[in-house]
């Protein structure tokens, strides 16, 4: 691994600019009490006053919610990978723009059979400059996280953006070679990199 | 055989033989029996011994007698001889130790010192070439003659320096370098060392970076950090290394470890804090010349911070004495470069480097008055140049971010409004911006479209610093700025997370601090006349409004007008024939709750004021509604009382005595008169809302303190009225709806808890047994749920208060646990949970009697009854086939009580009985059925699980042997199937992630400790993998989320084979 640093000052987004996920479960509970002000002011809110009675509450809240179903979409992907570290500097891939939620794609593996429950999961990288060559550390890093995070029935699609690398035929070929990837991930120095990156997903 | 020769034989094997020895002979020379001369004749055979350690011993038989010798008794011509003889013979052993005995008497002088120190540095090689320990004595020896003889010393000047150096070159052991730091740094601020600056600092420097690691079992106890800490002193102590010190540490932030750096930038800030000012701005440029890269490109943080605080100490030393400002000063010579580089980054102020930029301004500006001048001089015309042109409002957001970074500068410089320390004479630099700030700030808050919160949001915080800086905007400007946030929380639609209106309130919180006057004036009247008269259906827009206010009214003046404007709308309401829900008037006694509570009511000065419009008068009219005499039925609304009721309690607990009295007399009359209300005790009537007013009751009497003399119903014992409360309970837990239920329990309990006499115990002791044998004796009556509560409630009274009995009481409310009747032992179960749960009313702010061992008492007499008895239920269910012996319902309440428990107690009262406790939870996780209890038992023991695998790591579930069944279970938890409510799943496989982060930190631990172990987690590390593989795949996100995380700690925790350590 060469120690230069390639781009020592990308262009950072601010964390509050990044997509995220509104909680409807957040906004349901903003008309009770208000933000909730209140509730804090009693112990117990509401009329759950009784501690026995714990066991009827639980009894209702586990009614409703539980038979709506949350599929997997983009945003859950943006998610898993906008948290990994850039190996280079101690920043998320998401603040520096190399993925973003327009760019990632999930659609049927199979278009022809509707009921197959298989998906497949399209990233594209923007890398930071065009001739970065630790595109492909990225890409690698991006695919490690989402085969540890996806179920089975997922298939990953990593891939640069076209138009964005000087080299992305090239790394593509090999982000999509899967014998090429194992190999890459038998390297040890190759996975202490990857490791680290991937030390800052929560 | 002589004394010396039996001295010269015990010395080595028996040292205190030794000692008495040489006391018996010092006795002889001080009563003349023998003389000091024939003393040291004596040893004349010995001393000119071949062999040195017999001349060693010989000498310190010497020196052991003048030890032994009372602190007069030499003169000083024998001291002159001694002093002499051992110098002589400096290199024999004991010799060093008899001169440190001489130098201490009175009698020795400075030339005797200056001989001894000539004698130390002429033999330096000698002693060099010595054990560890005797090295240790002879720099003791010299530390000594420092403290005592210092001028003698000070007067050999260079000779001393160079022999010192001389002496100490070489050392390696931590303690003698302890001394001899110590002994260095002396010199090196005391004399003049023109002549040897280099050797000095040579001397010292060498041993930088200090790499010690103090040995197992160090009986010195001396850390690395000691080290480093004598060894910084050194360096910093003198100006003139700086030549050598600045450019040596400099180099040193090459070095590829970051602790290495960290003691380089340590030492670096200790040597700008005692240097003088000239050398410190001799070498300031180059100090930043080699910082720069350490904070832009930072590897580490706190290797960033430091360098920071390098360069504001820079700055704030080269900031002392300067009275007037020009471009000639160092510091602005030292500042020039800086800014021009904070100038070149935040250019592109989104880059990555312009918030090391940002953080160069910050620590530089808020370094001194003078230093904050000199950087907006250069600095704010050139942001404000860039905010105009920029292109785009991300850019535009980050240059706002950067001058707020400035203007906290400036609070940290010149203060706050109300800082009580006095204002620097200085002219705040940022006062001739003043407009162009309030127009920019001004339009980005509220002339851009509402979605660009995040842009929105740095403006206010900018107008917000700029509005608590100390004399800086005027109060109609910071009125400006009161209007906007009005407009943001009363006119904009919620945008996202409403994340703006949050910190608008939060900012006029602020300010109601500052300047009440302009919150008083402009935000309340605005707000207060969005309130509705009543609830008028248009959902709860008030509440909002009402939050905003109860936020920003804890100042004294706001709150009181704040009182006052509610009460009157509640006073309208309750007049009112047709008020709409009771939410309103909740909302509007929960917002005066909110405040008091924030606020310390017993200074209040309208205390008095308060009691009479809010417990009197509306008590007053609770009773009357309850007697239907009211125009409505607001206050025969539960909540409402029940807000109501904390209200008065709050202010009933700060009123004084005599009112208090007043308060005890009308607990249960509520203040109306006999014609109106009849009190609920002992009335034959029992309408539910006549019997509601007790919630009121029960919160008036938590707060009277506990000796209050006035209770009615209470001579000669409380008996009566307690017989009749717990007969209300008992009956309204069917037919009165909870809260009154609740009433009547709590008031019961404090009763017992707080009022009742210790000699009256029995009282309620007996009527908890009472109650007890009538749930065993009766065959379902429909009062047995009621009964059963009111029991437990009882018994919790008495039991935190440690009555005698208390062990009688829990084993019988266990035993309801095995009662043949489902409904008697699920009831019972579901109430175990009453008896540790905090209670508000129950509680240390009202006066209860808590004991502190109370908890750990009901545990451990709980914890192993419960045991036992579901160990019996097993094994009776495996040898007979007679299941009428053991109904199925009496493990699942066992263990639905021991979850009651646990959820009450804390942690740390768990752990001990985890080897007990173990085998139950995990029997807890087995439980599968549909029903709410299970699955309650099984969210209790998941988190009781979580914390005590946080707390403790893998590692005593591995001591107790069940990592292979916990897991197993943990993952039964995570599938969609077992009746698992996605709370279950999630929370299982957040403990499956905790069991994998809790031994990770484990790696912590010494290397040695933990080489060939392999991970208890090891051999299951396969099977949970995959089985999470699947949860990946769960319908609900949040479980979803749990378990990547938990793969991820998996494998990143759980090393298939111990790593070498780098």
């Amino acid at each position: 691994m060469t120690t230069e640093i390639q781009n020592s000052n990308p262009t950072i987004l601010s964390d509050a600019d990044l997509p995220t996920r509104l909680r409807p479960a957040e906004a349901a509970k903003s008309r009770a009490y208000g933000s909730g002000l209140f509730a804090s002011t009693l112990s117990f809110p509401g009329d759950s006053v009784d501690p026995a009675s714990q066991y009827l509450s639980a009894e209702s809240e586990s009614e409703g919610d539980d038979l709506l179903e949350e599929p997997i979409d983009e945003q859950e992907i943006y998610d898993l990978i906008s948290t990994i570290s850039d190996p280079e500097h101690p920043i998320s891939l998401g603040a520096l723009a190399v993925v973003s939620l327009p760019d990632i794609l999930i659609k049927p593996t199979l278009t022809n059979v509707p009921d197959s429950p298989l998906r497949t999961v399209t990233v594209l990288i923007t890398p930071t400059i065009t001739h970065c060559s630790l595109a492909t550390v990225i890409g690698l890093g991006v695919r490690v996280r989402l085969e540890q995070s996806l179920p089975p029935r997922f298939r990953m699609d990593v891939r640069i953006k076209e138009g964005t690398h000087s080299t992305a035929d090239e790394v593509n070929k090999q982000l999509a070679d899967k014998e090429r990837v194992a190999a890459a991930l038998e390297n040890g120095t190759l996975m202490g990199v990857i490791a680290k990156m991937l030390e800052t997903c929560q | 055989m002589s004394a010396l020769q039996t001295f010269l034989l015990v010395a080595d094997h028996d040292k205190q033989e030794a000692k008495q020895i040489a006391e018996r002979i010092a006795h002889d020379v001080e009563n003349k029996k023998t003389t000091l001369i024939e003393v040291v004749q004596s040893l004349g055979e010995y001393i000119n011994d071949e062999d040195p350690i017999l001349r060693g011993k010989a000498v310190s038989y010497l020196t052991a007698v003048i030890k032994a010798l009372p602190p007069k008794f030499l003169t000083r011509q024998q001291i002159q001889v001694l002093t002499t003889f051992f110098c002589d013979r400096i290199e024999d052993g004991g010799a060093v130790a008899g001169l440190e005995t001489l130098q201490k008497l009175d009698r020795f002088n400075k030339a005797l010192a200056e001989e001894v120190a000539q004698a130390i540095f002429g033999r330096f090689q000698e002693l060099q070439s010595r054990s560890q320990s005797q090295r240790f004595q002879v720099y003791q020896l010299l530390n000594e003659l420092m403290l005592n003889h210092r001028d003698a010393l000070h007067e050999m000047g260079d000779e001393s320096l160079v022999g010192i150096v001389d002496l100490m070159t070489g050392e390696k052991d931590p303690r003698n370098l302890m001394l001899v730091f110590s002994i260095l740094k002396v010199v090196m601020v005391e004399w003049d060392i023109s002549n040897h600056v280099e050797v000095l600092f040579d001397s010292v420097y060498n041993y930088f970076p200090i790499t010690f690691r103090p040995p197992p079992n160090d009986p010195y106890g001396i850390t690395a950090q000691d080290l480093k800490d004598r060894l910084q002193d050194c360096i910093a102590s003198n100006s003139q290394f700086a030549p050598h010190s600045v450019p040596s540490l400099l180099d040193k932030l090459d070095s590829t470890s970051p602790n290495v750096k960290k003691d380089a930038l340590n030492a670096l800030i200790a040597c700008i804090h005692s240097y003088n000012a000239d050398a410190v701005s001799t070498y300031s440029i180059t100090i930043w010349d080699a910082l720069k890269f350490e904070i832009l490109n930072a590897q580490e943080e706190f290797l960033s911070e430091l360098s920071l605080q390098v360069l504001r100490d820079i700055a704030a030393r080269l900031s002392e004495g300067v009275t007037e400002i020009s471009d000639q000063l160092p510091l602005a010579q030292y500042l020039r470069p800086i800014t021009k580089e904070c100038n070149d980054q935040l250019r592109e102020p989104q880059q990555k480097q312009a918030k090391p930029a940002q953080q160069i301004l910050s620590s530089t500006s808020a370094a001194s008055a003078v230093s904050f001048t000199l950087v907006v001089r250069t600095m704010v015309a050139p942001l404000l140049t860039f905010y105009q042109e920029a292109d785009g409002i991300a850019k535009q957001r980050a240059l706002l971010e950067t001058l707020v970074v400035l203007f906290d500068s400036a609070i940290k410089v010149f203060g706050e409004w109300k800082s009580p320390d006095p204002e620097p004479t200085m002219e705040n630099p940022l006062l001739e911006f003043k407009d162009q700030f309030s127009e920019i700030f001004g339009q980005a808050l509220m002339g851009v479209i509402k979605e660009e919160v995040s842009f929105r949001t740095s403006a206010l915080k900018g107008l917000l610093r700029l509005s608590t800086l100390r004399n800086y905007f005027q109060d109609n400007e910071i009125g400006l700025f009161v209007q906007y946030l009005d407009e943001i929380i009363l006119k904009e639609e919620s945008v996202g997370r409403d994340d703006l209106k949050k910190e608008a309130i939060s900012a006029l919180a602020v300010i109601s601090k500052h300047t009440p006057r302009l919150i008083m004036d402009i935000t309340f009247p605005a707000f207060v006349a969005t309130l509705p008269e009543t609830d008028d259906g248009n959902g709860p827009n008030y509440i909002t409004t009402l939050e905003s206010l109860a936020q920003i009214s804890i100042e004294k003046d706001i709150f009181e007008t704040l009182v006052r404007r509610l009460l009157s709308k509640l006073t309208i309401l309750l007049q009112k024939e047709q008020p709409g829900s009771a939410e309103y008037p909740r909302a509007l006694l929960l917002t005066i709750l909110y405040v008091m509570n924030q606020r310390e009511m017993s200074k209040d000065p309208n205390l008095e004021l308060y009691y009479d419009r809010i417990v009197v008068n509306l008590c007053r009219s609770a009773a009357e509604t309850a007697s239907g005499k009211a125009t409505n039925s607001i206050l025969a609304d539960a909540t409402v009382l029940d807000i109501l009721g904390r209200l008065s309690n709050l202010i009933v607990r700060s009123l004084p005595r005599s009112k208090q009295d007043e308060v005890a007399e009308n607990i249960y009359t509520l203040f109306a008169s006999a014609e109106v209300f009849s009190p609920v005790p002992f009335a034959p009537s029992t309408s539910d809302s006549h019997q509601r007013t007790m919630i009121l009751s029960t919160y008036l009497l938590a707060g009277l303190p506990a000796d209050t003399a006035k209770l009615p119903h209470t001579h000669p014992n409380m008996s009566a009225l307690l017989s009749d409360i717990t007969t209300r309970s008992i009956t309204s837990s069917e037919s009165g709806d909870p809260a009154t239920h609740l009433a009547f329990l709590r008031h019961s309990a404090l009763l017992v808890n707080k009022f009742l006499p210790k000699t009256d115990l029995n009282v309620a002791t007996d009527a908890v047994f009472t109650l007890l044998h009538q749930i065993t004796s009766e065959e379902q009556t429909p009062h047995t749920t009621g009964t059963i509560k009111t029991a437990f409630w009882l018994t919790k009274a008495l039991v935190l208060r440690l009555a005698p009995k208390t062990t009688d009481l829990l084993t019988s409310l266990c035993s309801l646990l095995s009662s043949p009747s489902p409904q008697t032992s699920t009831t019972a179960s579901r109430s175990f949970s009453i008896l540790l749960s905090d209670d508000d009313i129950l509680s240390p702010t009202n006066g209860a009697t808590i004991r502190l061992l109370s908890k750990q008492r009901v545990f451990t007499t709980l914890v192993p009854l419960i045991s036992t008895r579901i160990r019996d239920v097993n094994i009776t269910n495996n040898t007979t086939t007679n299941q009428k012996a053991n109904p199925d319902h009496i493990k699942p309440a066992h263990l639905t009580a021991l979850s009651g428990l646990l959820s009450t107690i804390s942690p740390k009262l768990v752990t001990p009985e985890l080897p007990t406790l173990l085998p139950l939870l995990l029997q807890s996780l087995d439980l599968r059925n549909p029903d709410a209890d299970s699955l309650a038992v099984r969210a209790a023991t998941l988190e009781t699980l979580a914390v005590i695998i946080r707390d403790n790591g893998v590692s005593v579930i591995e001591e107790c042997g069940h990592v292979q069944s916990l897991v197993t279970r943990l993952l039964q938890t995570t599938t969609t199937g077992n009746n698992n409510s996605p709370r279950l799943r999630a929370d299982a496989v957040k403990c499956l992630a905790l069991l994998a982060v809790g031994q990770h930190s484990h790696a912590d631990a010494p290397a040695v400790a933990r080489a060939g172990k392999l991970s208890p987690l090891l051999p299951v590390k396969n099977q949970v993998l995959r089985a999470l593989r699947f949860v990946l795949d769960d319908p609900k996100r949040d479980v979803r989320k749990a378990a990547v995380d938990a793969r991820a700690a998996w494998l990143r925790g759980v090393d298939d084979a111990p790593e070498e350590e780098d």
